[in-house]
């Protein structure tokens, strides 16, 4: 099972390990350097989100203690003191792992089921790692990362997996969206300048609003926080003004008291505005006065009404992933078949190898009997000999890599090197790929190898199969 | 020829029309598509049938209630497919199919053929002035159908309902363009459909005959109009205002016409 990976997760670790072991595009590529130069590893990647730190890894062997090697280098690479503990640490090897690799990118695995961002941020590490020199991605990884991409992809296109808002700010602009269409060009206001003020402000200038006005109580802030998201600030005093002109209003102040009620806004509004208002809240306790939303053509929601909304897109997902798991599940087989057929590449090689010299001997025992022939013919017998021996072999090679792609034992590899009389594997090469084995999922630290704790081994049962015919 | 292909623009329509109730049923995010690709090829179907009857009666489909009632399906397509290409507006369709395939069934039932021999209705002004009167009906019917998408989105909005038909309805300022758009349409249409058909009367006849009742019919649909344009006029909550009364004007108008087909219009040629 030389596929591993090995990580924390929100599954598995806390907020505060998360962080810790975040890495940045330097220190992964710090941490890929690692892993190849000191041998752990043949091909690494390493994929750090705010909510998982993990490292995929092909193996010469398999690991035999993949979670508290990972935890110990990942701890390393963080700089931390003292070791953490290893139960914030998963694996998953084989075909687990691929599996594993593939429901990370269709954001079956994320915090927020069908977010969209994880696809881009695992491509942004398979790219980052491909484009480390030395480079630590080989045929194997690449093959499985590309793969991975693919079936995320094919679940987002087949899916509603990633249809509809997932998040309080996402929310908030779905409602606005159902009442404006696109928003660009109108105006909004948002009271307060805290961090769900600066994320309203994000979502808001992210649609494209024409005017973003932030009023705060203290007006610096406010003055800070409009010019990052190219608004103006203003007072909490002109508030009557931005009202009248407003369209969407966010409110997220900690005031323990409504900062907007509806004699205000029916001062500026007495009949209701004339186009429709959106006004959403986002603050606990709530800013604006519960009447406000009687007011005609006054759309008023506050938290729990976007918690509604979210809820409502989750459960929608929900219903999608028994289609996007039949999805990954066909794609995991396909990688699977693919892996495992280049297991059966050391005795093709021998068979082709041993075919050739059997080829180039008769022919040029032939040709010398033949010499009276121009050398047109000649070249002509060479290229019959080719074809035959290229049609004969055909069929024998294809039917190795569907065996050995089909079947969880690999006797058929045996058996055809018993028939061809083909020499042993590390007689014909010596970077021959490893051949996987069936199984996956977590290994058990108190097998039989847990007293070699932090090294790498070779896996007797599960390879035993390969060996010498 | 005519008949056929008629027919197999009535299948689309119902076929677009099932496919729409059964994404919305599904509680699909938007309407899918697919359905929309088979109005179209209904419309063309439809073309084709109407272009079919033309050439088969050598008159166009204006005179008689079964190709009046076709050439009205056709031209509410026409329509919605404009609406479609202008706005992101597919559930429109989920009201405007069924009544397409609805308004097309009842002509095949009545008879797709020519009902009178009356030479003038041959003439290229009188073509024009019914096809202008059928495009201010179905510039209420579309409106009529942004109209109750609106209300019922609204509905969803004010009292907080995030469900089916919240996802699956356009948003309101997208069905109050469209249904604004069809209102801009419309009127006009019908003011100048109006206007030709009592030139040709005073041409003609010499008479204006105002108790005909076509006419009945055509001034009270425009009165309608107005209504409903007025009650898009200035003020608080107009857009809902409007989206309403164009749902209540186009209720209005079907009862108008079933009121005056009923007591006045017995052996007309139009209605």
């Amino acid at each position: 099972m030389p596929i591993t990976v090995v990580g924390i997760s929100h599954h598995t670790a806390p907020l505060e390990v998360r962080e810790a072991l975040a890495m940045s595009p330097e220190r992964s590529l710090a941490a890929l350097r690692a892993l190849t130069d000191a041998g752990h590893a043949r091909e690494a990647v390493v994929v750090s989100t705010c909510n998982r730190t993990e490292l995929y890894l092909e193996t010469e062997r398999v690991l035999t203690e993949p979670t508290p090697f990972g935890a110990r280098f990942l701890t390393e690479q963080a700089g931390l003191l003292g070791a953490l503990d290893a139960g914030f640490f998963y694996t998953r090897q084989g075909r687990d792992a691929v599996e594993h690799l593939f429901r990370v990118v269709s954001s079956l695995d994320s915090m927020i089921l069908g977010e969209a961002q994880i696809q881009g941020q695992v491509k942004a590490a398979y790219e980052l790692a491909v484009h480390a020199d030395p480079r630590p991605v080989g045929p194997v990884l690449a093959r499985l990362f590309e793969s991975s991409l693919g079936v995320g992809g094919r679940v987002r296109h087949d899916t509603a997996l990633g249809k509809g808002a997932a998040s309080i700010p996402s929310a908030a602009v779905a409602l606005a969206r159902k009442i404006f269409g696109s928003l660009r060009g109108r105006h909004a206001v948002v009271i307060g300048a805290g961090e769900m003020s600066a994320l309203a402000l994000e979502c808001l200038a992210a649609e494209g609003i024409a005017s973003l006005v932030v009023a705060n109580r203290t007006e610096a802030r406010a003055r800070e926080l409009a010019a990052r998201f190219g608004g103006r600030s203003a007072s909490v005093e002109e508030l009557p003004a931005l009202l009248a002109q407003a369209e969407i209003v966010a409110t997220a102040t900690s005031a323990p008291h409504h900062v907007l009620t509806r004699a205000m806004l029916e001062e500026v509004h007495p009949d209701g505005p004339r186009k429709p208002l959106l006004i959403v809240d986002i603050a606990l306790p709530r800013d604006v006065e519960p009447t406000v939303g009687a007011i005609p053509n006054v759309f008023l929601y506050d938290i729990d009404d976007m918690q509604q909304v979210v809820e409502g897109t989750l459960e929608k997902r929900r219903s999608e992933v028994a289609v996007a798991e039949r999805i990954i599940a066909d794609g995991r087989d396909d990688f699977w078949r693919w892996y495992r057929s280049r297991s059966a590449v050391p005795v093709i090689r021998a068979l082709r190898t041993q075919a050739e010299d059997i080829r180039r001997a008769e022919t040029e025992r032939a040709l010398r009997a033949l010499a009276h022939l121009p050398e047109e013919d000649r070249a002509r017998v060479e290229v019959l000999t080719r074809q035959l021996m290229n049609k004969v072999l055909h069929a024998p090679t294809a039917r190795l890599k569907e065996a050995v792609g089909e079947q969880p034992d690999a006797d058929v590899l045996e058996a055809a090197r018993y028939l061809f009389d083909l020499p042993d594997e590390d007689q014909v090469s010596d970077d021959a790929p490893h051949p996987p084995a069936a199984g996956g999922g977590e290994r058990d630290p108190s097998g039989p190898a847990a007293a070699a704790p932090d090294r790498l081994a070779s896996d007797g049962g599960e390879q035993g199969s390969q060996g010498a015919a | 020829m005519t008949l056929l292909l008629l027919a197999a623009a009535l299948t689309l329509y119902l076929a677009a029309a099932g496919l729409l109730a059964a994404s919305f049923a599904g509680g699909r995010a938007a309407a899918p598509r697919g359905p929309l690709l088979v109005v179209v090829a209904g419309l063309a179907a439809h073309a084709a049938g109407l272009a079919a009857f033309t050439l088969q009666w050598n008159e166009p489909p204006l005179v008689g209630l079964g190709p009046s009632l076709a050439t009205f399906a056709f031209l509410i397509g026409v329509f919605l497919v404009a609406a479609l290409l202008v706005a992101e507006a597919r559930p429109l369709a989920l009201v405007l199919a069924p009544l397409i395939a609805v308004l097309l069934a009842a002509g095949l039932v009545v008879g797709v053929a020519p009902s009178g021999d009356a030479p003038a209705f041959q003439a290229p002004w009188f073509s024009l002035h019914v096809v202008l009167a059928f495009v201010g009906y179905a510039g209420l019917a579309v409106a009529s159908a942004a109209g109750l998408l609106y209300v019922l989105q609204f509905r969803q909005l004010r009292d907080k309902h995030f469900g089916r038909a919240f996802r699956y309805f356009p948003p309101l300022s997208t069905l109050d363009g469209v249904g604004r758009r069809a209102l801009v349409i419309g009127f006009p249409a019908l003011t100048a459909a109006i206007l030709l058909g009592a030139g040709w009367t005073l041409r003609f006849r010499e008479v204006a005959v105002i108790s005909e009742p076509k006419v009945v019919w055509a001034v009270a649909t425009w009165f309608v109009f107005v209504g409903v344009l007025m009650a898009r006029r200035g003020g608080a909550g107009s857009d809902r205002r409007g989206a309403l009364a164009s749902v209540i004007g186009f209720v209005l108008v079907v009862l108008a016409y079933l009121v005056v087909r009923l007591t006045m219009g017995t052996g007309s040629t139009f209605l």
